[in-house]
């Protein structure tokens, strides 16, 4: 497996260490891209920083809290809806946000007692909340505030609230990733155990390292509701403060992304005893296999296999007409961290388009090796990608479509690539069987664009196609389609609503009784 | 019955509407062609303040940073500083322009960025790259002083201070925008053309309107020049549009070379537009042209048919940049509306000494509240809590949920605009401004008329 050497890289040696092109019976052990290494200044990496893994990714999804970051209001807005990670408990998370707003005083003069205030203001203002996350900044990291020890005060003067403190300034790390493991441990440490949760099914997890982008936590929540499961606490996405503080009393940790929460599930392990399983709520494969798993996990497999059949005759036929059109196209899979992985080979599976290349901002080895594990041979992989290597990229691989964010999506757009947005979805949730027929829908609506097509045609030059008032993606789409495939009557386009989730929050479930216990 | 003034008396932000002096630095940074900035600091600093730029330009476009790690916080980070320049310079040949904008982790840490500016011009810059044309600008932008509007005020100083020389005389005047859109340049650019009158424009970003090409270009960059910027100095004059945001780069250009500087107003409005136009016949003695009278009266036309039928005392909350806040509290009592809520996002405290402000406390005759360090809690708890009654909310994206909750109509104008498109195409200022604004702010009114079922069939006759 060589290493890549981009061209736009040639003059910094050690990015040559960072890429490789999966090449035929190769063996990943040989030649892993480096990852979760310092970034080098000036190459215009698109990492973040370890304030926003704490506070943007994994502590803001979190409902019924009032999110304080303690510093100047710059890190407070420029990390407020800015992400998708919706709640049911009107968006409180999404709409409000709160900032210390140290000023140049309080850098001279210490800033705990402008914080003290923030605490209180912000309490009066919100009475009906009374958890707080409170989240150290590069600036009240350096003049060395003692975060927790006025947090400590104020709990001490209002009783009846409880603050988390989550010290993750920017720097603390390459990347988002040293905030993803900060808040994780800080969490298990200072919260975990301190309420104790009312247990009311025979078959008890926490849902971890979930976010609830678009609603893929209510969708998922919805399948374990069915199985009779109890979701004790979701670690984050539309999570709630008071059932994450009683994480300790599950039977089982289900984890999703492993790169930002497997801190906390290993150490619930540690001190609690709790297994993890690993599961994936994207693909239909690796989700029925998911909910097999847990069901084998507490004997319950039929409620599991039930779901599975029932979801499966629902949406397949629908996913299955959108893998006839996507057979083949090409896909830069470009995400932050661990859907490098996630979705490599299930895209390839259930929709038949070809990773061309991986990449992955944040992510360490591991993420490196499950991803170029499961891409297609002759994939690029690029650990923590720059501006110019992304473009090359782009440029030698040609690719149909790109999953990445919004800025490097403009950047695509540019160069004729359509993007979807693999942090935040289109038009999400991308989880659960439906939602999954929803990501290859956007992805077939991406690259069927007729828009595509007239961005090619130069009118200066090209010869343009006169009496065509219109092309739809179907046209387009269909041309080289057999006729079994174009009038298949079983395959059909999505069916679903613009809004899939909404409906799941009123939603009624069967009541599994649980059983005696002599405990 | 009067206008007040006064500082919001909470010390806690709930939902800033400002970020922090370096996003407004780095704003100013992609207005000027071959030009890369590092912002100095974490990542963060730079990686989010690309995101909203380019969430409201709907492009992309480069700044860099010197990915600041806990090592180099703990014992500075000046070394990332040389190798992030060296490292930029590298990699992209074109790049002759590097303003290095500080943070708050940065000032704190106190590394001497102007210290490794001097080594680095005497050392990596004659050894690597000799003959090679490299300007290095530090600008200081710490987090916890001012905002992002002082932090574009103090960019726009900082690089022509460094790149002004008087050498010759010019007719060419210098006209500093401020914190605009591509529309508003290209509607600014237009004023200059029928008067014709010649300008060094900060900050030719037209170009961020960029257009997708058959033979697939790739990045969006600012056309402003280091010719541009050298010639500041040799004007006719200067007019800074907005006084919170170019103002210190005109009084520098004045104080240093004597080129007379006019600061505002902020071509919003009528008025205001008429006030710009006399000061560039003042200037450059070029008189005002037929076509913009007749461009003006199209503009007049159109608002009659709107002000006494529509715009009469419908009560207005405005929030966003200081100039923007002010040109468009003046532009809607022409209206006939009231501004009864102003909120500035920042404690600059020459506020107190603004003449618009002075002149609003002084002839405004019904009740009206400017804030100052304001946040979004000011508005959205005097509507839920304090009975504020609004029929419009004139703000950027930031302050969505307010509208949409407490079903407030509302026009997006300002910086991010995200929520809406292509509103950075669209001009605020000058009479084209004045017909886009007026008939915006109508056509949300309608519709929310119609969505509310509120008098919807005063339209079957209009």
């Amino acid at each position: 497996m060589p290493y890549h050497e981009f061209e736009c890289s040639k003059c910094i040696p050690e990015r040559k260490q960072h890429a490789v092109i999966k090449g035929p019976g190769e063996d990943l052990t040989h030649a892993l891209p480096l990852g979760h290494l310092n970034t080098i200044p000036g190459s215009i990496s698109e990492r973040g920083c370890a304030y926003c893994g704490a506070k943007h990714v994994i502590g803001t999804p979190m409902k019924d809290v009032i999110h304080l970051s303690h510093g100047p209001t710059g890190c407070t807005y420029d990390t407020w809806q800015t992400k998708r990670y919706i709640s049911d408990n009107d968006n409180f998370q999404l709409k409000y946000t709160f900032a210390s707003d140290v000023k140049e005083k309080h850098i001279v003069f210490g800033a705990e007692k402008v914080l003290k205030q923030n605490i209180i203001e912000a309490f009066k203002a919100f009475p009906d909340i009374k958890r707080m996350t409170i989240y150290q900044t590069c600036a009240t990291a350096l003049i060395g505030d003692d975060v927790d020890a006025i947090a400590e005060e104020v709990m001490e003067e209002m009783p009846e609230v409880d603050i988390f403190v989550c010290n993750s300034p920017g720097f603390a790390g390459p990347s988002q990733s040293g905030g993803h493991h900060k808040i994780n441990i800080a969490w298990i440490k200072k919260k975990v155990g301190t309420v104790e949760p009312k247990i009311t099914s025979d078959y008890v997890i926490n849902y971890v390292g979930e976010y609830n982008i678009q609603g893929d936590q209510e969708v998922m929540l919805d399948y374990f509701k069915r199985m009779g499961v109890q979701v004790l606490s979701t670690f984050t996405g539309n999570g709630s403060y008071d059932e994450l503080r009683g994480m300790h009393r599950a039977h089982l940790n289900v984890l999703e992304c492993a790169r930002s929460a497997e801190y906390i599930c290993n150490e619930l392990k540690v001190k609690y005893g709790i297994p993890r399983l690993d599961i994936e709520g994207f693909g239909f494969e690796p989700l029925s296999s998911s909910l097999r798993k847990i069901g084998l996990f507490f004997g319950i497999e039929e409620r599991a296999q039930a779901i599975i059949d029932e979801e499966t005759a629902r949406w397949k036929p629908e996913l299955d007409w959108y893998k006839e059109r996507l057979k083949g196209k090409k896909v830069c899979l470009w995400p932050g961290g661990s859907k490098l992985w996630h979705w490599a080979h299930v895209i390839h599976e259930e929709m038949g388009v070809e990773v061309v290349s991986v990449y992955t901002k944040f992510g360490h080895q591991g993420d490196m090796e499950k991803g170029i594990a499961r891409c297609e041979e002759g994939a690029l992989a690029v650990d923590d990608p720059n501006e110019l290597e992304g473009l090359e990229a782009m440029m030698t691989l040609k690719p149909d479509v790109i999953f990445t964010g919004k800025r490097p999506g403009e950047v695509a757009k540019k160069i004729r690539v359509p993007y979807l947005n693999a942090h935040a979805y289109h038009n999400g949730p991308y989880k659960g069987y439906e939602g999954w027929v929803r990501f290859a829908r956007d992805i077939y609506n991406a690259i069927y664009s007729p828009i595509h097509q007239l961005a090619h045609l130069d009118i200066s030059k090209d010869e343009i196609p006169a009496g065509a008032g219109f092309q739809t993606a179907k046209m387009l789409s269909d041309l080289n389609l057999s006729e079994e495939v174009v009038s298949s009557s079983t395959l059909r386009q999505y069916t679903g609503k613009y809004d899939s989730v909404s409906s799941l929050r009123t939603k009624t479930y069967p009541e599994f009784k649980k059983k005696e216990r002599s405990e | 019955m009067s206008c007040e003034l006064k500082q919001k008396e909470r010390v806690g932000t709930i939902n800033p509407i400002f970020t922090c002096q370096p996003a407004g630095a780095q704003y100013v940074s992609i207005g000027v062609k071959d030009c890369i900035g590092i912002v100095h600091g974490g990542q963060g600093c730079v990686m989010f303040v690309r995101l909203l730029i380019s969430q409201h330009l709907k492009e992309s476009f480069e700044i860099a940073s010197s990915s600041l790690h806990e090592d180099a916080a703990v014992f500075g980070a000046l070394s990332r500083v040389e190798a992030a320049v060296d490292v930029l310079l590298m990699r992209y040949p074109h790049v002759k322009v590097i303003p290095i904008i500080t943070t708050c982790s940065t000032e704190v840490i106190g590394d001497d960025v102007d210290g490794v500016v001097i080594k680095l011009n005497e050392g990596l810059l004659q050894e690597k790259y000799a003959g090679r044309e490299v300007h290095l600008i530090p600008i200081h932008t710490p987090s916890f002083v001012g905002s992002m509007v002082s932090g574009y005020d103090v960019a726009v100083r900082d690089f022509v201070r460094y790149f002004a020389r008087k050498d010759k005389t010019s007719v060419k005047i210098n006209l500093i925008t401020g914190w605009v859109n591509p529309g508003d340049v290209t509607a600014l650019k237009h004023l200059l053309t029928e008067m014709q009158i010649e300008a060094n424009v900060l900050f030719e970003i037209e170009s961020f309107d960029s257009p997708l090409m058959p033979d697939g270009n790739s990045v969006s960059y600012g056309n402003t020049t280091i010719d541009d910027l050298t010639q500041t100095g040799n004007a006719l004059g200067t007019i800074a549009l907005n006084r919170y945001e170019g103002g210190k780069a005109a009084a520098f250009l004045e104080k240093e070379f004597d080129i007379p500087a006019i600061i505002g107003p902020t071509p919003i409005g009528i008025r205001n537009t008429d006030t710009f136009l006399q000061n560039l016949k003042k200037m450059t003695g070029k008189s005002i042209p037929e076509s913009l009278v007749r461009e003006r009266g199209i503009a007049i036309d159109a608002l009659t048919d709107l002000t006494h039928l529509f715009f009469a005392d419908k009560k207005v909350a405005i929030y966003g940049n200081p100039d923007l806040v002010i040109g468009l509290s003046e532009f809607c009592l022409d209206l006939e509306m009231k501004p009864v809520l102003l909120l500035l996002g920042d404690d600059n405290i020459s506020y107190p000494d603004d003449p618009r402000i002075q002149a609003l406390k002084e002839k405004v005759d019904y009740e009206m509240e400017i804030i100052t360090n304001a946040d979004f809690w000011e508005l959205e708890n005097r509507i839920k809590n304090e009975g504020l009654e609004l029929d419009l909310i004139l703000g950027h994206s930031k302050g969505r949920f307010i509208a949409i909750d407490n079903d407030i109509p509302m026009v997006r104008v300002g910086f991010p605009t995200y929520d809406r498109a292509g509103l950075y195409r669209h001009p605020i200022v000058g009479y084209a401004g004045a017909i886009w604004l007026a008939e915006e702010i109508t056509n949300t009114l309608f519709t929310d008329m119609e969505h509310k079922h509120n008098k919807e069939w005063i339209l079957n006759v209009w």
